[in-house]
């Protein structure tokens, strides 16, 4: 019994650990910089999080149904040079085209996971592949800066309102909308059952196989929304815009105190894992750290986070 | 036997507690050098957590293992192993992509080692004598995969046995259940195999299979509910005898609520006919009616775990129809048998029953959350009002509904699981070993339960750990052996079947 309470004790260190990371970091960065706790650097963090935000999001459905998706930087990417593409011919519609390619990318990596039962990481390290080399070829490997006419369209990115930027709205209704299908809905529901226990809820006459591929149709949509944002805050489209988000995108789930095992998570921890990622961005800067070693980082941070979430007396083996 | 000599190995008092379990009471048993002792008792009698004692698994509570004596400790099973105790068992441990020499020696090859590399040759040589001793004529060379299950067995018997170099004492090797994969003759083999080696080794036999370890063993130990109830000479037991110490008492028509069975009504929910899948059963056929329980009775490889798993969507029947409510249907998945309103309480409760990283509630709603879904959404306090409701019903034990199903004992764990298909409104359920784990007040709460339900006409397909269990829940009772049905019989309150006039038909 005496044990039992002991690890209920650490599993509420464990739940309140991101958050409270946040704020010491917050706080830290404050300290040294007072600047940054203004309203206008707060809001600008905001914005400067919601592209990294969305792709978390997007993995963190996968990641709670135990998977995970490899192909969310490449899709990004992609999906800014769709966007460059076509938004002079397509003008509102070009967004839509990328999600839409999103949504199929996630539907082919999903089919191919669940069909011929790959591991998840295979099956989206190949579309990732996929995807990069797609990007490549139709951007003839450049990347593609938008003209003024072009940069109309992405005002719902790029202005603001009442002094909150777009973007930071923006991430605002993925919140809110990411937050509902995970928490709320039956989906959200099945995920976390098949993240926790995928025997149980096969035998309680839960599609497993269907709710595996909505997920990763929703973590490459996602990825496609990050990179039509991406886009916009940069006004261009390139096969590597996203390149370097994969890693801190993983970890900022993880961060969060989502599992990388599965179950346990929600789209909260993973909006806290994000902003812990963007403060410590802003924090290495101003430190001077090359931002080009920054990833090194951010790899060491997840390889802590996952030692800290994970109790591995649960789990004998790790593949 | 010359005069009383000291005991290979003994237990004394030995004590094992899990939670909400006293799996073991003060056992205690010897074996003597070159002696065969059979063990023997229920499934959920000890013998299990006995044996994982003496491969140093477990660690016991209390008392004391002896070793020719002294005292001892068993800390893991690679200290065992070295202490002398070596294990066969049912689910064989070899890895079938390795040579058989590799299996034999796998884990010791530090004695073959030349500069860091294992000497192949000075290994399958050692390993040929390994076999040479249970007279196994098999290339050491050859690939695991391709021998037979009886040759394998053997391998296990030889891997054992090259403890004898490393532990230097007498050897004691723990038989599990070594026969459920084997056929008649090659149990034969096992059998002259084993009693050969009794010069250089104790054997402990545990095995389902009665006639087994009367013909195999010098004594017999009982166990009934963690403790050892009988001790006694193999030439002076008999099968009736044995079966009777096993299950303790005669038949307690209270203990399994018989006063509520209640007759069934004449709607038919399940019409199988000629139902057969591959090599694991044929022609089966029943009509299971609204309030019934049909009792399935058979030995391991009867096939009656295989006619459950098919009624609840895990494994398609290939031959013969299945009519659920009227119906033709082929399960081919549990969501298809949940459709058509069958819900599976399995065995494996931590497994397949719950999830048990999500709470009571939403275990509950877990096969029906369609109904509590509103605009997309699920209606979060209608699934609270539900979950508190069953909650109440049943007498769940928990903290709260919203507590994890991790934290409950496996009584109310169950309980959560039958809660799930009732709140599914589930027309059938099927109830795979419901009561494995659990203590006596938690099975009685069971028995109360499924004979509720039943009144309620929900009709229920039973396969029991014990034939006392099947006997005392069922209307109808099926025996079935090698995959077929051989009998069945009318289970009615006052007029219920003995035990061994269905185990003739099993056996």
């Amino acid at each position: 019994m005496a044990a039992l309470s002991e690890s209920i004790g650490i599993d509420r260190i464990r739940q309140y650990l991101p958050v409270a990371t946040l704020v010491v970091l917050v706080i830290a960065v404050g300290v040294a910089q007072p600047a940054f706790l203004e309203p206008s650097t707060l809001l600008q963090l905001a914005a400067d999080t919601a592209v990294l935000f969305i792709l978390a999001t997007g993995v963190t459905f996968v990641i709670m149904l135990g998977g995970i998706d490899l192909s969310l930087q490449s899709m990004a990417s992609l999906s800014s040079v769709v966007v460059a593409l076509t938004i002079a011919r397509l003008g509102y519609g070009s967004f839509v085209l990328a999600v839409a390619i999103g949504a199929v990318a996630g539907l082919l990596a999903g089919l191919a996971h669940v069909r011929f039962r790959i591991p998840s990481f295979i099956a989206t390290l190949a579309m990732g592949g996929v995807l990069f080399s797609a990007a490549l070829v139709i951007s003839h490997e450049q990347s593609i800066t938008l003209g003024e006419a072009e940069r109309a369209y992405q005002v719902w990115i790029t202005g603001s309102v009442a002094g909150v930027p777009n973007v930071v709205l923006v991430g605002l209704v993925v919140l809110i909308v990411a937050h509902l299908l995970q928490s709320r809905t039956p989906f959200g529901r099945y995920s976390a059952a098949i993240g926790a226990g995928e025997p149980a809820a096969y035998a309680s006459g839960v599609k497993v196989d269907r709710q595996k591929v909505i997920a990763y149709v929703l973590s490459a949509s996602f990825a496609a929304l990050a990179g039509v944002i991406l886009a916009g805050r940069l006004s261009s489209g390139s096969p590597t815009l996203a390149a370097e988000l994969l890693l801190p995108s993983i970890a900022a789930v993880v961060v969060g105190g989502t599992a990388i095992t599965g179950g346990v998570g929600s789209i909260w921890r993973t909006l806290v894992g994000a902003l812990i990622i963007s403060v410590v961005r802003i924090g290495m800067t101003f430190l001077g750290v090359n931002i080009f070693a920054q990833n090194i980082v951010f790899g060491a941070v997840l390889i802590i986070a996952v030692a800290i979430t994970i109790d591995r007396s649960k789990i004998p083996i790790v593949k | 036997m010359s005069a009383p000599s000291v005991p290979a190995l003994s237990l004394v008092d030995v004590d094992k507690r899990f939670p909400g379990v006293h799996a073991l009471k003060n056992v205690s048993i010897e074996i003597m050098p070159g002696e065969v002792v059979g063990l023997i008792g229920e499934n959920g009698a000890g013998k299990s957590t006995l044996m994982k004692i003496l491969s140093g698994v477990y660690q016991p509570d209390g008392g004391e293992i002896r070793l020719a004596g002294k005292p001892t400790r068993f800390i893991s099973a690679a200290d065992a192993n070295r202490q002398g105790i070596g294990m066969v068992f049912q689910e064989q441990s070899l890895l079938t992509n390795l040579s058989v020499g590799e299996n034999v020696y796998l884990g010791n090859e530090a004695q073959f080692r030349r500069f860091g590399l294992v000497d192949w040759g000075a290994l399958y040589a050692a390993a040929a004598r390994q076999l040479e001793k249970v007279e196994v004529d098999v290339d050491p060379r050859t690939h695991t995969s391709e021998l037979d299950f009886a040759t394998r067995q053997m391998v296990e018997l030889a891997k054992a046995l090259t403890l004898e170099e490393n532990a230097g004492g007498h050897l004691v090797i723990l038989l599990d259940e070594p026969t459920s994969v084997l056929e008649r003759a090659e149990i034969e083999i096992l059998f002259a195999r084993v009693r050969a080696l009794k010069t250089r080794a104790s054997f402990i036999f545990v095995s389902h299979r009665l006639d087994e370890v009367l013909e195999l063993s010098d004594r017999i130990y009982v166990m009934k509910d963690g403790a050892v109830v009988a001790d006694l000479p193999a030439a002076e037991a008999n099968i009736t005898q044995l079966h009777q110490l096993m299950v303790g008492r005669s038949l307690q028509a209270a203990y399994y609520r018989e006063s509520l069975q209640k007759p069934y009504g004449d709607e038919v929910v399940i019409e199988a006919e000629g139902l057969t899948l591959g090599h694991a059963y044929r022609d089966i056929s029943f009509k299971l009616h609204a309030g019934e329980i049909l009792g399935i009775a058979g030995v391991l490889g009867s096939g009656r775990e295989e006619v459950t798993r098919t009624l609840a969507g895990f494994a398609p029947h290939d031959g013969g129809s299945l009519r659920i409510g009227g119906r033709e249907c082929r399960l081919r998945t549990p969501a298809e048998a949940v459709d058509n309103g069958v819900g599976y309480i399995p065995r494996e409760r931590r497994v397949e029953g719950l999830v048990l990283f999500l709470s009571v509630a939403a275990n509950i709603t877990l096969a029906n959350l369609r109904s509590l879904t509103r605009h997309w959404l699920i209606d979060g306090r209608e699934e609270q009002r539900i979950a508190t409701t069953w909650v109440e019903r049943l007498k769940v034990k928990t903290p709260s509904i919203n507590a994890l199903c991790l934290n409950l004992s496996g009584g109310n764990q169950q309980k959560v699981v039958l809660a799930k298909w009732l709140n599914a409104k589930a027309r059938v359920l099927i109830l795979d070993h419901p009561t494995r784990g659990l203590d006596v007040g938690a099975k009685e709460e069971v028995y109360e339960l499924v004979r509720s339900v039943t009144a309620e006409g929900v009709a229920v397909i039973l396969t029991s750990d014990t034939l006392e269990e099947t006997i005392g829940l069922s209307h109808t009772v099926l025996v079935m052996r090698d995959g077929a049905i051989t009998h069945r019989t009318a289970a009615l309150p006052g007029h219920k079947p003995t035990q061994v006039a269905l185990i003739e038909h099993m056996v």
